[in-house]
């Protein structure tokens, strides 16, 4: 009997969480209207090639604050270097989740991030670098990035507590799906200073819709 | 006592609250960051604020024109940056402090370096700059900077001074070597001024592994300060620099690098020997230099070769390297040891034999960094200077730099 109760512990921890949870949370964020427009710092370069730095849309986070089962295998995500650029230059990551820095310029970059909640230095390293530079995010919070070389560089990563999160679109739009039921706080997070936060009732099978101003 | 209680607080400040200072000093940074014309026109307020304490025994090292032992420099330094469309790039910089080199003298501000870059193709072949700039010779340039530099202070060629005066020819080669006084420091010169933010025009660009650079400019390397605006010193005495640089991978650049120029000033041309002008007499400069990256590991030397021209004396050379190493012990620490030396020639001595122009000096640089946070750093730097040759004299040198980047 205990043998047969252990199996179907098993069978239902291998289930996807969608399978159980299929709530949806939809709705818009207010974003702010400025944007970045980086200007890079070419005083003491001898090559330089000409162009501008992409501009960066502003755009928000949305997840569902709660308690969650921490990742068994954590994925691994990438922010690559392009173009003098983080990209993309806002990653949002679950604790525990690896992230790789591959280097896609014909130049060194330096990345470093002395944030509280991930401090580390890459040193510098060559497109070619392999395994490609990566760190392991285990406590959540906000981390920048930084080029110890390109002064103008600048991502950042949000590491969340929950599995359930979801980047914003230009317009502020988001869609939140495959969620528990239950009572939660659902928080917009918009830059370091700014996180609007609401509390949603999710029940099974439902979309619940919800704007932040 | 005042001063050290003040710095010790403000380190203090940035410690316990880095997190706080690093997110203000970013909102700075973006309010000070403009765009306009669908971003076609951005600019770039920004800057360093340095605070510096020094040490040291008389005469004072390098280019310091201290008759105190104990000198407190602070500065205040702005960049604009400014990109106009894909092709053209404008910077300056300008600052508030007690001299171009630490001096006991009163403050003074100057616009220190602007420039127009143009850039035509994207893929870097060639740049066009007018302005007034720094030297495109050898590799220190890019980390002259208090941020960048891991020393508070320059390579041994880059603020040595030597008997070499731009503002009066010598009357003899016994004057020639007698008349050097150490203390009269700001009356001579060394084979290379800081980084030389002369004026001119210069092209630059990379085609393949190598690149290139060549430049024209009001005056030359050993030139002071006072030289580099177009409006002390015009463009009838140019100076050509030139660099060729080898990249075989990203972690090792080679350059050779060559200079050739007048470099005494108007008011020298009445000390000049009759029916001469101060074109004649010209300083020849080649050098060669180094570096190497790899992750925490940087490595940095040059080594110059330079020819003075000096009126009733004939050719004064001299030699000078450096080997600079940094490494980055932790995210936010590192440490730095250069190996200075500077080796002089022998000149005729006017009665029938020659003698050495100047001593021959080896300096040790050692420093430690901390970066507080990626807008603060306080940098430790410790310097034993001595003499081969002559009387071996000795000299220490003690720093601290507190730099806030913004």
């Amino acid at each position: 009997m205990r043998c047969r109760l252990a199996g179907l512990n098993t069978v239902l921890a291998l289930l996807p969480i969608s399978v159980l949870a299929d709530s949806v949370l939809e709705g818009r964020v207010e974003l702010p209207k400025s944007h970045s427009a980086p200007v890079m710092a070419k005083r003491y370069e001898i090559v330089t090639h000409s162009g501008v730095l992409s501009t960066q849309p502003p755009l928000a986070v949305v997840y569902l604050d709660g308690s969650f089962p921490k990742q068994t295998s954590p994925p691994t995500k990438q922010i690559v270097q392009k173009d003098l650029t983080f990209i993309p230059a806002l990653l949002p990551v679950q604790v525990g989740t690896r992230v790789e820095f591959p280097n896609l310029d014909d130049t060194y970059h330096s990345i470093f991030s002395y944030s509280p909640a991930k401090r580390f230095d890459l040193g510098r390293y060559r497109p070619e670098e392999r395994p490609i530079p990566s760190e392991i995010f285990d406590k959540a919070g906000l981390v920048t990035l930084r080029c110890d070389i390109h002064e103008h560089m600048r991502g950042l990563i949000l590491v969340l507590n929950t599995p359930h999160f979801a980047m914003t679109d230009a317009e502020g739009r988001f869609r939140l799906g495959g969620l528990p039921s239950g009572h939660y706080t659902l928080k917009a997070w918009i830059d370091s200073k700014t996180t609007h936060e609401q509390l949603v009732e999710l029940k099974r099978g439902e979309t619940v819709r919800v704007d932040f101003p | 006592m005042k001063l050290l209680r003040a710095l010790s607080f403000c380190l203090f400040v940035c410690a316990a609250n880095a997190f706080e200072i690093d997110d203000v000093l970013d909102r700075l940074d973006n309010a000070l960051t403009i765009a306009a014309f669908q971003d076609n026109l951005r600019a770039r307020l920004s800057g360093t604020i340095d605070v510096e304490l020094y040490h040291f025994q008389q005469p004072a090292p390098g280019l310091i024109d201290s008759n105190i032992d104990n000198l407190f420099n602070p500065r205040l330094t702005f960049f604009l940056d400014a990109q106009f469309g894909p092709h053209v790039y404008f910077f300056a910089q300008s600052r508030l402090d007690r001299g171009f080199d630490p001096s006991d003298h009163g403050a003074q501000i100057r616009l220190d370096e602007y420039a127009l870059r143009v850039t035509p193709w994207e893929d870097g072949r060639f740049t066009l700059q007018v302005g007034k700039f720094a030297t495109v010779v050898g590799n220190f340039v890019p980390r002259h900077l208090s941020w960048d530099n891991p020393f508070i202070n320059a390579p041994l060629v880059y603020e040595n001074i030597t008997a070499i005066s731009d503002k009066a020819a010598p009357a003899s080669p016994q004057d020639f070597i007698r008349r050097f006084e150490a203390h009269a420091k700001y009356e001579f010169n060394p084979v290379i001024w800081g980084p030389s933010y002369a004026s001119g025009v210069s092209v630059s660009g990379r085609v393949g592994q190598f690149d290139y650079a060549a430049e024209m400019k009001n005056s030359s390397l050993s030139s002071r300060p006072e030289s580099w605006n177009v409006t002390a010193m015009g463009f009838d005495q140019p100076t050509f620099n030139a660099r060729v640089g080898f990249r075989p991978s990203q972690a090792w650049n080679l350059g050779l690098s060559a200079s050739d120029g007048a470099y005494l000033r108007r008011e020298a041309a009445p000390t000049l020997p009759p029916g001469r002008d101060i074109d004649d007499y010209r300083q020849f400069v080649l050098g060669q230099d180094v570096s190497y990256a790899l992750h925490h590991l940087q490595l940095w030397a040059e080594f110059y070769e330079a020819r003075f021209e000096v009126p009733r004396v004939g050719d004064a050379d001299t030699f000078a390297c450096y080997f600079e190493v940094k490494y980055k012990f932790t995210p936010q620490f590192f440490a730095a040891l250069r190996w200075n030396q500077q080796l002089f020639g022998t000149v005729p001595d006017g009665a029938g034999g020659r003698v050495r122009w100047g001593d021959d000096l080896g300096r040790v640089d050692a420093a430690i960094a901390y970066r507080f946070t990626t807008h603060t750093q306080l940098k430790l730097q410790y310097s034993f200077q001595h003499e081969t040759t002559g009387p071996g004299d000795d000299n220490h040198l003690l720093a601290a730099q507190f730099t806030v980047r913004f």
